[in-house]
């Protein structure tokens, strides 16, 4: 099994940054359509002996960042679950609007290794508050907000049912790792976008 | 961006182009995004300088980026009351200082040095710092590994002010003035960034980065008309490409009202040759790329700590305890000026005595570090050491040592990178084969701050 750390780092990496998920998002399906659809997950899409990469490749088209973790039973039933969330549009009807236009890969990763790794998938369905935070985290990342509520309100409501808040050791290794890769990006950003006049020598 | 053509240099051929120079290699915004406040003034001079018949090969294009609020704002100097608290403040905001106390001192907090940077810069950007004011910068540094810092609009666009603060100090105003350039920033390489920009809070005034290096230039005297043209306000530089200004004979077209030497030790000769060449204020300015400025001087007496957002200790080199006054140390510097990168107790590698001025400001004296060494090429021309910086760092030396002797022959040793591939670019550069061998790692290079270069070819 992967260490905890581990997992967020390479969801830090992965996620492309929190603020700009937000500034993306847009109205999207209501927080009870997810949240039901996440408590009828079908027991295959939890099989430990089904291959992660196959069913990422079938459901999202390709690989997934959680596939690297796959010995890791929270990332698997994680990334279980929310391909079961994109696959049900298929099986059910799609949600409105359909989770398919958003971007299923990275919310897929998102609930398999920032949520996962602190709040055990075998709660998500029997916990509702950790249902509601699966729910509200594959939106995101998935370029969506609950419908009805506006980002700032969405931000809250997560950031109160956020796991990692109750462990302030990982929290603060997140935010570590949230921080270096975000100042790693910004800086490749800056870098593509030239530098400032300078007026002297140093 | 200028519509110079691909600068075929055949110099550069051999392995030593280095990519980031090539033209427009790294342009890629609007003239609406490089000036947020461009009016048809600006617009027009921008056009003139580009378009100017004996302009160099532009290399590059960019410009200050400041809003009109900016634009405002960076005529200013940040205010002085309490900083030292507010900026311990945004320390503990970092990654780096997050466990220390609320009520830390500075002293308290331990030195870093510029390692600590190469190893974990976003470990000293403050967790709430307003990232939509980063640019990037680059410092080729002292010891060796090439760092990415990241700069602040606003800081960078106030150290034009900085200048004109500092020529005022001498008593030589600087105000808009007909067409003539604010500003020409000049270095003396083989490559290197050159651009045309206007000062959004200088009137729209232009100023540009000119490389003396007679391969940027069209024609054989394009260089002279040029500068006679811009005829700059402000000259600013390092000793190399000031020595090339005199030695070139373009003093004679040239009326700057202030000289600015940075970035290398000023030697008192060639100050000399500046002020009696210029017959103005020539400043010698100590800073690094991740303090931003230090300290300056007029003379050869010591340096004055500038009145801004800096704090500076000398310390023993092992150990973060003071030496006693006026005794030789390390330059320890706590920076403020750049809210991306509160830097608390920075060892800079150079060494000198911390004194009382005369009148009770403090100064810096017998300042050691900052190297202004030149190699001969087989052919006889000076190489500069900053284009065998380039090279090593190109190939990903983090530090090296190289030495010519007086018979031309050249020995390097380089800690880390690839060591063909520097031998090859070394060799290129110099004309002639180099000794070179290559260590594990910095340490190896011996104690203390790497003496990177040594050279029989007098400043």
């Amino acid at each position: 099994m992967a260490e905890t750390e581990a997992l967020l780092a390479a969801w830090s990496e992965r996620s492309g940054g929190e603020a700009e998920a937000w500034a993306r998002a847009r109205t999207g399906p209501s927080l009870e359509s997810v949240a039901a659809r996440i408590s009828r997950v079908p027991q295959e899409f939890l099989d430990e002996r089904v291959s992660l990469r196959a069913l990422a490749g079938d459901i999202v088209g390709g690989p997934i960042a959680a596939q690297r973790f796959d010995d890791d039973p929270r990332v698997r039933r994680g990334a279980g679950i929310a391909l079961w969330l994109v696959a049900s549009e298929g099986v059910i009807e799609p949600l409105e609007p359909a989770l398919a236009h958003g971007r299923t890969a990275l919310a897929v990763d998102a609930l398999a290794l920032r949520v996962a790794p602190v709040a055990d998938p075998a709660a998500w369905t029997s916990d509702d508050e950790r249902r509601i935070e699966a729910a509200r985290t594959f939106l995101l990342w998935c370029g969506y907000l609950p419908a009805g509520e506006d980002a700032a309100t969405a931000a809250s409501l997560l950031a109160a049912c956020d796991s990692l808040a109750r462990d302030r050791a990982l929290a603060d290794a997140y935010e570590g790792h949230r921080h270096r890769a975000e100042i790693a990006r910004k800086l490749d950003e800056a870098r593509r976008r030239e530098a400032a006049a300078r007026y002297s020598s140093e | 961006m200028s519509d110079a053509g691909a600068a075929a240099d055949p110099d550069l051929l051999g392995g030593l182009a280095l990519a980031e120079y090539a033209p427009g290699e790294a342009a890629v915004l609007s003239d609406a995004e490089r000036w947020p406040t461009l009016d048809p003034a600006g617009a027009a001079r921008l056009a003139r300088w580009r378009t100017h018949p004996d302009a160099p090969q532009w290399t590059h294009a960019t410009g200050d980026r400041l809003t009109a609020e900016q634009a405002e704002r960076v005529r200013h100097p940040l205010p002085l009351d309490g900083w030292i608290a507010e900026h311990l403040d945004a320390a503990r905001r970092t990654l780096r200082y997050r466990g220390m106390r609320a009520h830390a001192v500075l002293d308290d907090f331990p030195t870093i040095a510029r390692r600590d940077l190469v190893d974990d810069l976003a470990a000293f950007v403050p967790l709430d710092a307003d990232l939509s004011r980063m640019l990037h910068g680059t410092s080729s540094g002292s010891t060796g590994a090439a760092l990415l810092i990241p700069d602040d609009v606003e800081e960078v666009a106030r150290g034009f002010h900085l200048l004109v603060a500092l020529a005022a100090s001498a008593g030589v105003p600087i105000v808009a003035e007909g067409e003539r350039m604010a500003v020409a920033n000049l270095v003396f390489q083989r490559q290197a960034f050159t651009y045309v920009s206007v000062v959004s809070s200088f009137a729209q005034r232009a100023m540009s980065r000119l490389n003396l290096h007679p391969s940027a230039w069209p024609g054989p005297d394009a260089r002279e008309r040029f500068l006679a043209d811009a005829d700059p306000q402000i000259l600013s530089g390092h000793p190399t490409s000031l020595a090339e200004l005199l030695d070139a004979g373009l003093d004679a077209v040239l009326h700057p009202r202030v000289v600015f030497s940075g970035a290398m030790a000023l030697s008192g000769p060639l100050r000399a040759r500046i002020e009696a060449a210029f017959d103005c204020p020539v400043f010698d300015v100590y800073g690094l790329h991740e303090t931003r400025p230090i300290a300056v001087r007029v003379d050869d007496g010591p340096f004055r700590v500038l009145d801004r957002r800096v704090h500076v200790e000398v310390l023993d080199p092992h150990r973060d305890v003071a030496v006693p006054e006026g005794e030789m140390g390390e330059i320890v510097v706590t920076a403020g000026e750049n809210p991306l990168l509160p830097l608390v107790r920075y060892r800079t590698g150079d060494h000198g005595r911390l004194v009382t001025l005369d009148d009770g400001a403090i100064g810096i004296a017998d300042l050691e570090g900052r190297e202004n060494t030149r190699f001969r090429a087989a052919d006889g021309a000076l190489v500069p050491c900053v284009e065998l910086t380039q090279q090593l760092q190109a190939h990903g030396a983090e530090g090296w040592s190289v030495h010519q002797g007086p018979d031309g022959r050249v020995l390097a040793v380089i800690a880390g990178g690839d060591e063909a591939g520097a031998r090859a670019a070394l060799a290129a550069l110099l004309g002639e084969p180099v000794e070179l061998r290559r260590v594990a790692r910095v340490i190896d290079l011996g104690e203390g701050k790497p003496r990177r270069y040594r050279s029989c070819v007098p400043d």
